[in-house]
């Protein structure tokens, strides 16, 4: 599966259970919200958040439902389910250890 | 994985695979509205409708990809692929029926082959015996004194050697002493001979067992005066007692008798069976009831018969109970100086006792039936690969396509796993056969027999063995021909497979040796001279209750009358009694004294075997008198003391004057010394390749020692003896009614039945090797053809040159014959080695038996010959032309 290079492995799992434990979304409302959050930081292609979010589908994290949007065509929704709820709060810890090293390693002072 | 997971995600995956075009229309129409979208976002900038669906679609960067992506993401792609793979093996394989057939027929031979010599062993020798903890019961076995022959290596124990026994400190929590004896059931219904055992106490605790109705014996039943205690077999009681509740406290009749049932044994117990106990001992095969062995406090001598049977006691360990049982031995010898030698024991664990010989034909039988899967397997591995080699064309295409190696390789791995399912399915049906087979035709005498079955253990071995085979046949080849490099895999594969033809002849004739010289053992056996004549003769045994002949007089007067009668029976030529019959089991044996060898030490007491017969036994079961004369009527109790000797007791004793006229007599003095007045040739006893040792005759009128109670009558007539039987039994029956004809059988009958081991061991071996022979020309054609078809090219160019059709016919000829010459060459070399380990199953022919040898090594290049007949004949079809063109 392509990943965009500069996103940490398990990153792009993060921020999407993230982004839809604030409200369910279809997959294109996650592209828009994506940049949307992140500016142009994080470049995800379109190509690889589908298998990405069919992934975590698969996982049992979050689970879709077919819906009608507001423009009223049916589009699969996603939403998180209580095994995501655990697991994002497993990878948020995961992340802000993680963060929270490598910046007391960016911020030693050199010699 | 946790519930909660897959309540989740198991829907999710059954979804995948059962609507599985739901699943994509739903990917379809999720990344449609994606683009859509993604377009109007677009469209809505100075871009026409068109340019911005282009935009979204580059941006998106390629929809089938990601599609390909998300349905890697589902996890049942590889279900599906499988599915894909068995349908596409489904259609390929029926395409090559041949080939298909082949390999399935022949891993099902190995197969079922393997897994029916794998229940037989699991069966009998792995399998525990049916009573608890059977690692801890021992059977005690009194060895003889160093350097004494007694024709075997251990003998029974004395009644006072084991009552010192279980007064001394021994390491058992239970020890039992165990004695066959048979019993005349009268009193309901015809009179029937039943064999059966007389134990002490502890017989039933040291094996672990209790009755299934009622109880064991107690300590005050096992008394002299207070034995009349029975337990019946399950058998016994549902045959003759039709399974009636109230059994227990009725009294049966035995020998005379009035015994009270005190318990039924459970169903299968019927120990000890013959076949679980040394030969030495002679036990009935199955016993049917058993009843207290009532060792007085302070026995007398007598003869030994008893076996001892131990558990022993929680903690001790063999080498420790070995001590103890040693420490026994040394009080004994140092309280009395009459035990000096005679009361050395050796513990053999029962589990070892009840495998015993019956070991050595399975290990005959693994070895065979490990060549026969060696043959297969090499075979199949051969035909999958020179198969795979023909499919370059089809790999090199689909590898163009884009299938990845490890796509081929799972596709290849299929088919032949397919294949060898196929092969364990019809390779169980095989073993079943199998199994019925021997159980159908072997010996009678290997224990448990009966109770083997195919187990689902057995079948887990023929999955596992047949899976292995297909993994390991299908691998090989499938790295090999989808490496990169096809054309240098094609010349390896040409290369390997000349070995295997090679290896599979040598292979073969090692079997069909050994088959070769068991065949021969057995027309060696069929001819041997056992000094007895077989046709013709009735044999039976007569026993008598105690009860009723309560001395030598009744008993004489009973044998001489029945003798006369059977006489008189029209057709019956004559008639005699004996201890036994030829091939129908061990006699007496003991120590002899004879006044012109006098013993130095108790080391070197004589010991001959020690026979009562009659007048008339000997021309019975045609055995001639060589030398002075055969008993005769007028030997009776009065006259002078007379026995007959054979050749073996001559020539050991008086090989240069000749036995006529010499003394000899039973090891105590209290008996009379004989004249021996006839020579006798050596009569085999329980088998025709056995060594006979000295042997003694008396005449049972002038019988001093030991009981007659149990005598065996043999009657030669001038028709089929078969149909006498009624009038001898009525003959019989006339003197006493009540008296049961066991065993009755006659000699030739017998005679067969001594050599059904042999038989046995030969019609194995045969059916194997004629496997491997068929296994080994299928393996020759299909390598031999295989080179043809390479060949093509050059036979064609050679015959456009001029080659005659017979000089390439003779050439595919002399590829073969040089492949099957050098197979030839290894295999005797290995046969040379492997027989020397079967000598001892072999009778008059030696290992190396030049015969055979040569023989084998001629059918083996025939059969090669033969193997190579059809290709090379195609090979002489080939039109120059059409070869030329090829490729």
């Amino acid at each position: 599966m392509s990943r965009p290079s500069d996103l940490v492995q398990g990153t792009l799992d993060l921020l999407l259970l993230k982004i839809l434990a604030l409200e369910p979304l279809n997959g294109y409302a996650v592209s828009l919200r994506l940049r949307q959050v992140s500016g142009d930081v994080l470049q995800v292609s379109d190509g690889s958040l589908y298998p990405a979010l069919h992934k975590l589908e698969q996982e049992g994290w979050i689970t879709a439902e077919w819906k009608p949007t507001e423009n009223n065509r049916r589009a699969k929704f996603y939403s998180l389910t209580e095994l995501g709820r655990k697991q994002l709060e497993k990878e948020s810890a995961n992340w802000s250890r993680l963060s929270v090293a490598i910046s007391n390693v960016v911020k030693l002072k050199e010699a | 994985m946790r519930p909660k997971h897959w309540f989740y995600t198991l829907p999710l995956r059954l979804r995948s695979l059962l609507k599985r075009n739901q699943v994509e229309q739903d990917l379809s129409e999720e990344l449609r509205y994606h683009l859509e979208q993604k377009t109007r976002e677009y469209s809505t900038a100075d871009l026409t409708l068109e340019e911005a669906h282009r935009k979204a679609l580059r941006e998106f960067g390629g929809v089938e990809l990601s599609k390909e992506n998300c349905r890697d993401s589902r996890r049942v792609n590889f279900l599906e692929t499988l599915a894909q793979d068995i349908r596409f093996a489904f259609r390929l394989l029926p395409k090559s029926p041949g080939f298909a057939a082949i390999a399935i027929l022949t891993l099902a031979l190995g197969i079922g082959a393997s897994t029916a010599v794998f229940s037989l062993v699991e069966g009998i020798l792995l399998k525990p015996l049916p009573y608890p903890n059977p690692d801890r019961i021992v059977l005690p076995e009194l060895v003889s004194p160093p350097g004494v022959n007694l024709g075997s290596e251990y003998f029974p124990w004395a009644q006072i050697q084991f009552r010192l026994l279980t007064r001394e400190s021994h390491p058992f929590e239970f020890v039992g002493a165990f004695q066959n004896d048979s019993f005349n059931l009268t009193g309901s219904g015809e009179p029937s001979f039943l064999d059966g055992f007389r134990a002490s106490t502890e017989f039933f605790p040291a094996i672990g067992v209790v009755p299934a109705l009622g109880r064991a014996f107690t300590a005050e039943e096992d008394q002299p005066g207070h034995e009349y205690e029975v337990i019946l077999s399950d058998r016994l009681w549902r045959e003759r007692f039709s399974s009636r509740g109230d059994i227990l406290g009725r009294a049966v009749y035995l020998n005379g008798y009035a015994y009270t049932v005190v318990g039924v044994m459970a169903p299968g117990f019927e120990f000890p069976r013959a076949e679980e106990m040394p030969s030495s001992f002679n036990f009935p095969s199955e016993p049917q009831l058993w009843v207290p062995l009532a060792v007085a406090a302070q026995p007398k001598g007598g003869p030994s018969e008893l076996a001892v049977i131990g558990r022993l006691k929680p903690g001790v360990s063999l080498e420790q109970a070995q001590a103890a049982m040693d420490l026994v031995t040394k009080r004994a010898e140092e309280r009395d100086p009459q035990w000096k030698g005679w009361f050395n024991t050796r513990l053999v664990p029962l589990t070892r006792q009840v495998a015993g010989d019956t070991q050595r034909p399975f290990g005959l039988m693994l070895g065979a039936v490990g060549i026969v899967l060696l043959i297969a397997c090499s075979n199949v591995a051969n035909l999958v690969l020179a198969r795979s080699l023909g499919r370059n064309r089809e790999f090199t295409l689909r590898a163009a396509l884009g299938a990845s190696r490890s796509r081929l390789v799972r596709q290849l791995l299929t088919e032949s796993l397919l294949i060898a399912i196929a092969a364990g399915a019809f390779g169980t049906l095989v073993a079943h056969v199998g199994i019925d087979f021997v159980k159908a035709y072997g010996p009678s005498n290997i224990p448990r027999l009966r109770e083997v079955r195919l187990d689902p253990l057995v079948f887990a071995f023929a999955l596992c063995v047949s899976l292995a085979t297909g993994i390991l046949f299908g691998l090989a080849p499938a790295f090999g021909a989808t490496r990169k490099d096809l054309a240098s895999s094609l010349k390896e594969g040409g290369r390997s497979s000349a070995g295997t033809p090679v290896s599979q002849v040598a292979l073969a004739l090692v079997l069909v040796v050994s088959a070769g010289l068991l065949t021969r053992t057995f027309f060696r056996l069929l001819g041997a001279n056992g000094g007895f004549n077989p046709l013709r003769v009735l044999t039976f045994q007569l026993p008598l209750p105690a009860s009723k002949y309560v001395d030598q007089n009744h008993i004489v007067v009973f044998y001489q009358s029945a003798l006369s009668r059977l006489r008189s029976i029209p057709g019956v030529e004559s008639a005699g009694i004996g201890e036994t019959v030829p091939m129908g089991g061990e006699g007496e044996s003991t120590v002899i004294r004879m006044p012109d060898h006098p013993v130095g030490s108790q080391k070197e007491m004589p010991f001959a075997n020690y026979t009562i017969i009659s007048p008339g036994y000997l021309s019975s079961i045609g055995t001639p008198v060589l030398r002075g004369r055969d008993f005769l009527e007028s030997d009776i109790a009065d006259s002078t003391p007379v026995a007959l000797v054979n050749v073996a007791m001559e020539k050991k004793y008086w090989p240069s004057q000749g036995a006529l006229g010499k003394q000899v007599g039973p090891g105590s003095s209290r008996y009379p010394l004989m004249t021996i007045v006839g020579v006798v040739p050596d009569v085999k006893h329980i088998s025709l390749r056995e060594e006979t040792i000295p042997e003694i005759f008396v005449i049972y009128t002038q019988k001093q020692w030991p009981s007659m109670l149990n005598m065996r009558v043999a009657v030669r007539t001038k028709v089929d003896p078969a149909s006498m039987t009624e009038s001898v039994r009525a003959a019989i029956h006339s003197g006493d009614p009540d008296l049961p004809l066991a065993k009755i059988a006659t000699l030739t009958t017998l005679v067969n039945d001594s050599l059904s081991q042999p038989r046995f061991a030969m019609l194995l071996l045969a059916a194997f090797s004629l496997l491997a022979l068929l296994l080994a020309s299928i393996g020759m054609y299909g390598v031999i053809s295989y080179a043809v078809a390479q060949r093509l090219q050059e036979i064609g160019i050679r015959m456009a040159l001029g080659a005659e059709r017979r000089n390439v016919f003779g050439m595919v000829l002399g590829q073969g014959a040089r492949l099957a010459g050098l197979g030839i060459a290894i295999g005797l070399l290995v046969a040379l080695g492997v027989t020397r380990l079967m000598s001892s199953f072999l009778y008059g022919i030696e290992s190396t038996d030049p015969f055979t040898f040569a023989a084998v090594s001629l059918l083996l290049l025939a059969t090669a010959l033969l193997a190579c007949y059809l290709p090379a004949r195609r090979a002489t079809r080939v039109d120059p032309m059409v070869a030329l063109r090829h490729e």
